[in-house]
């Protein structure tokens, strides 16, 4: 799944090392556009809806952390 | 009472005496009781709403909160959807205090201008104070326990005290539940430090407030006020004016109560840094008024661009017109909702909605072109390394915050777009040099003292850029430690503008 996600989010957003950090909000690498865009490409790839709640900098922070949720989600 | 005023002042001086007399439990009581009597002074009408808002918060939080608690380990989906039901009505009940506070007016002289010719009857219309700031920290509060952000308040009083407490009741910052609740409900011991530190904000922001942005807003208002018949170059430089005067009237202010606060021991949300650095209109507005542009983020840009409907409808356009176009929609559409309510958010006339689908078009097409505008930049060989290239953007970005007061200075569309004619049509260079500058509302030494204080700001903002200016004020020897007091205060005692009663002007944000 990380893979997966890794591939996708490489394609979506090419500027940008997702293997950089694992605090990729708190650092300020993703900003807020940049989430819109991981949450609709995440969205549309694994045909989840994520919940306002779960949009929160852990969930976001590092590929491991958006693969655990894209798989809860999904389950 | 005026934040600006001698009373505000002494008011201030007995709550923290007050705050540290009694015992620390009755903290959180003072400054309810304060708060209370600050916002009754200016009329019961406007206490009646912050009331019915709060009361409706209250009772739809603590129910929310009920069902997630009655349903540990996930509400089923019934309970769910009754929580959202709860959270929407109850925000829309919220939302129509505020509109009915700052939109029945324009509403109703629109509709009398349509039928009946501009009669209105005598619409039971007020302008209710501070009804922007809280009822967003409400809105905010509720939406937060709709997404387990936060918890439902059991005390009223205590949200009763988050609403209104009396400093930022007037002007923000539009502060968050679960950031100044807890500290409002803490107890706090007195430290001589914090005391320095809150004074010397306060001191700092009754500068801006009394001794730049009133001594501008005289030439401000001057000028203004004559847009047909004032020349081009005196325009120019009142609205130049008029970008220092808002900057250090709002930002005074949020010093004067950020500085009060940390005396108590409380830290509220800042609210402003330094946006004249700004080098897009982007960052500018992460920097200016910032408790408004990140409520508009959290609250209705990310909801409206996460939701599966705008999600899929990207996707369509995305496999239409590729995946360019499928952005754009996700870029444009929460954008230009975020901007036009901004403006509205600021006042109903046209001139504010004016400036909100300004600023709106200025972020949207700067996202959108972004990579055109990286090529361009990449065409005309421009190093964005270099220092002067900074510079330029900077000056950039507050011309551009420039323009958009030319909008909303003058109250009327139509004076904006004469100011625009004057300085197009009638500069008049000459005006610069020939001493008419100084008898529009200043004379030859006040507006010198403008400019120098003006320099004054840019040298002290550059300092605070590179780190805390107060640490290093209190690392320094005491003989420059209270030179520095001294001045600021003499500063304020003598170059001060003051009003009838000896009040300043009052500030431009109390209306929203």
């Amino acid at each position: 799944m990380k893979e997966k996600i890794q591939k996708l989010l490489e394609s979506e957003c090419p500027d940008i090392d997702f293997t950089a950090s694992n605090e990729l909000v708190t650092d300020g690498i993703l900003e807020s556009l940049t989430l819109t865009i991981i949450i609709a490409a995440l969205s549309m790839e694994f045909g989840i809806s994520i919940p306002y709640e779960d949009i929160i900098e852990e969930n976001f922070n590092s590929l491991d952390a958006m693969a655990a949720m894209v798989e809860r989600l999904a389950n | 009472m005026n934040l600006a005023s001698a009373f505000f002042v002494l008011f201030s001086a007995a709550i923290i005496f007050l705050y540290y007399s009694f015992p620390r439990r009755f903290q959180w009581l003072i400054l309810t009781l304060a708060s209370v009597m600050f916002y009754a002074t200016y009329g019961i009408e406007h206490f009646l709403f912050v009331i019915l808002g709060t009361v409706i918060a209250y009772f739809a939080a603590r129910w929310i909160q009920s069902i997630y608690d009655a349903s540990e380990g996930g509400a089923p989906a019934e309970r769910k959807t009754e929580a959202r039901s709860i959270l929407l009505w109850m925000s829309a009940a919220l939302a129509l205090l505020l509109i009915y506070a700052k939109v029945g007016a324009f509403l109703i002289q629109g509709i009398a201008n349509l039928f009946f010719g501009g009669r209105t009857a005598n619409a039971p219309i007020i302008s209710v104070l501070g009804i922007s700031y809280y009822t967003f920290s409400l809105l905010s509060y509720l939406a937060d326990v709709y997404w387990k952000k936060d918890r439902a308040e059991t005390n009223f009083l205590r949200l009763l005290l988050f609403a209104i407490y009396f400093p930022k009741i007037l002007q923000g910052p539009i502060a968050r539940h679960k950031d100044l609740a807890p500290q409002l409900a803490q107890e706090h011991s007195f430290h001589y430090q914090e005391l320095c530190f809150g004074l010397q904000l306060m001191l700092w922001g009754y500068f801006k407030k009394m001794v730049i942005a009133d001594r501008l807003a005289l030439f401000v208002n001057t000028v203004f006020g004559n847009v047909t018949g004032e020349s081009g170059a005196h325009l120019l430089i009142a609205s130049i004016f008029g970008a220092f005067q808002l900057y250090c009237d709002f930002s005074g202010c949020m010093d004067i109560i950020g500085g009060f606060s940390q005396i108590l021991g409380l830290r509220l949300e800042t609210n402003f840094n330094h946006p004249f650095f700004s080098r897009s209109a982007a960052e500018f507005w992460r920097r200016w008024h910032i408790t408004l542009g990140t409520w508009f983020k959290d609250y209705i840009y990310m909801p409206l661009a996460i939701s599966p409907k705008l999600i899929g409808f990207s996707k369509k356009v995305r496999e239409r017109f590729g995946i360019r176009a499928g952005r754009a929609v996700m870029t444009v559409i929460p954008s230009a909702v975020v901007w036009i309510l901004t403006g509205i958010w600021h006042s109903v006339g046209w001139s504010y909605i004016a400036w909100g689908i300004y600023w709106g078009i200025l972020i949207i097409s700067s996202t959108v072109f972004a990579p055109e505008l990286k090529k361009l930049t990449e065409a005309l060989h421009i190093n964005t390394k270099a220092g002067s290239w900074k510079v330029f953007q900077m000056v950039r970005t507050f011309s551009l915050f420039v323009i958009s007061r030319i909008l909303t200075i003058p109250g009327d569309l139509n004076r904006s777009v004469q100011v625009f004619q004057g300085i197009l049509t009638r500069f008049h260079p000459e005006h610069f040099f020939d001493g008419s500058l100084y008898t529009l509302g200043l004379d030859r030494p006040n507006f010198i003292l403008a400019i120098v204080c003006i320099f004054i700001l840019w040298a002290v903002s550059m300092l605070q850029e590179r780190g805390p200016v107060r640490e290093r004020i209190a690392r320094s020897n005491i003989v420059f430690r209270w030179m520095i007091y001294y001045t600021a205060f003499f500063a304020i005692v003598i170059f001060g503008i003051y009003g009838p009663g000896y009040d300043a002007a009052s500030f431009v944000y109390m209306q929203y």
